[in-house]
């Protein structure tokens, strides 16, 4: 007795099947190359380009590692010292209690993904600098964090008008992974410059590398310029 | 009863140092186990971390449990019923007149107090991973320096010793060489190709 014929034999099923991978993945990667695009699209006031090279693009940040700081608000300090005429330290109320600045801004890896059109509030650098009162001497800032680690960042980079301490993320607190109760966001720097889990600053004449940037990491960190590596 | 070498002398092996190579080989590469697992887990976990958190399941979740009234303590407490935690919070901290922080070791319930609105973050460890990765990135410092030191003159060791173990075709004088050059080959070619640092 013949055996009864197959309505679809097995090479057309694994074509039909291919056809279909091959027509969903297409047409999902065109979908999500043109979103990409408009949004890759135009420059910043300064002329760069929005995303810098080689950067693919996220919708939120990733969460990195590092060594966890304490979380704990009621905890916090800020110590801001070195080359300044008034080291002080604050608690996180104090920081609340300053001029809060809410900003929109894209963030850089070094492991090139970007996020566009990131919101946080927090503080602006240049205002706990200018409460420290910064000697002439100072060139450069690094940012002390949990478990000893720091980066280190040009004092005019610093003190730019988008760089914050900031406290919150997307209209909420900062989440676990990103370094609560305050990081250091310094968005035209790669982002491992942002300390997390930030407990000092500290104004320094000299140059003093940070965790990264004395284990092969470039020392400046620029994303246009792709200072990825030493 | 064995017969006597010609003459009635025994004759003496040569000495070849295989023996002994191979015996230290094997204990090291038994001893290399539990480290080599340490490290080469971690490393392809912790060489994916722009696609994941190598060391926490991350979680965020809302809950709306309406206007929260009282002091901090009155607050929490309120809170704490609704998600049926009996966990005491580490810390309750008021940053706003209508934002109130619950934190536990690996988790803050954000409690904005006038809309009732709960944001629920935190972190599960992974916990195996979590350690070998503490163990890798030597965050713990104090002796496992000189521990991850000692691991690494030993996986020298086995490379070197590795090399001379097998005699003949096999070994270096044969296929074993050109497997060692195809080995170097990849990071060279890599470098070449890639323009390097």
């Amino acid at each position: 007795m013949p055996s009864p014929q197959p309505a679809m034999r097995r090479r057309e099923v694994l074509y039909a099947v291919g056809g279909a991978l091959v027509l969903a993945l297409g047409g999902g990667t065109y979908v999500l190359a043109s979103e990409e695009d408009v949004r890759r699209a135009g420059n910043r006031p300064d002329g760069r380009p929005r995303v810098p090279p080689n950067q693919y693009l996220l919708k939120a940040l990733r969460p990195m590692g590092g060594s966890e700081g304490d979380p704990s608000p009621g905890a916090w300090r800020l110590k801001v010292s070195g080359e300044v005429e008034q080291p002080f330290e604050m608690t996180f109320a104090e920081l609340l209690a300053m001029p809060q600045v809410q900003q929109t801004c894209d963030v850089h890896c070094v492991t090139k993904w970007t996020v566009l059109d990131s919101h946080w509030t927090g503080v602006r650098i240049a205002d706990l600098a200018a409460r420290a009162k910064v000697k002439p001497t100072a060139r450069h800032v690094v940012f002390e964090a949990a478990e000893g680690y720091t980066s280190n960042v040009l004092l005019a980079e610093a003190l730019a008008p988008n760089a914050l301490l900031a406290h919150r993320y997307e209209g909420n607190p900062l989440p676990r992974p990103h370094g609560p109760p305050v990081r250091a966001l310094v968005p035209d720097l790669y982002f491992w410059k942002s300390a997390k889990w930030l407990t000092g600053i500290r104004f320094t004449a000299g140059d003093q590398p940070g965790f990264w940037e004395v284990r092969g990491y470039n020392n400046h960190a620029d994303p246009w310029k792709e200072e990825r590596y030493a | 009863m064995p017969e006597a070498p010609e003459g009635g002398k025994r004759q003496a092996r040569r000495w070849s140092p295989r023996p002994l190579l191979r015996s230290l080989h094997r204990d090291a590469g038994y001893f290399a186990v539990g480290l080599t697992l340490v490290y080469a887990l971690s490393g392809l976990a912790v060489n994916h971390i722009a696609e994941w958190d190598p060391n926490f399941r991350n979680y965020e979740a809302t809950r709306e449990l309406g206007p929260v009234p009282g002091d901090d303590d009155t607050a929490s407490r309120a809170v704490l019923a609704s998600f049926g935690i009996t966990t005491a919070p580490r810390e309750v901290y008021r940053a706003a007149p209508d934002d109130l922080e619950i934190l536990f070791d690996h988790r803050t319930l954000h409690v904005n107090t006038v809309t009732g609105h709960v944001l629920d973050e935190g972190q599960k460890p992974r916990f195996l991973l979590r350690v070998a990765n503490w163990l890798h990135l030597n965050r713990g410092k104090k002796q496992w320096t000189y521990i991850a030191d000692a691991y690494a003159v030993g996986l020298l060791f086995l490379a070197i010793s590795g090399m001379f173990m097998l005699p003949g075709k096999k070994g270096l004088l044969g296929r074993g060489a050109l497997m060692v050059l195809a080995g170097i080959a990849i990071p060279a070619i890599y470098v070449g190709l890639s323009g390097g640092p």
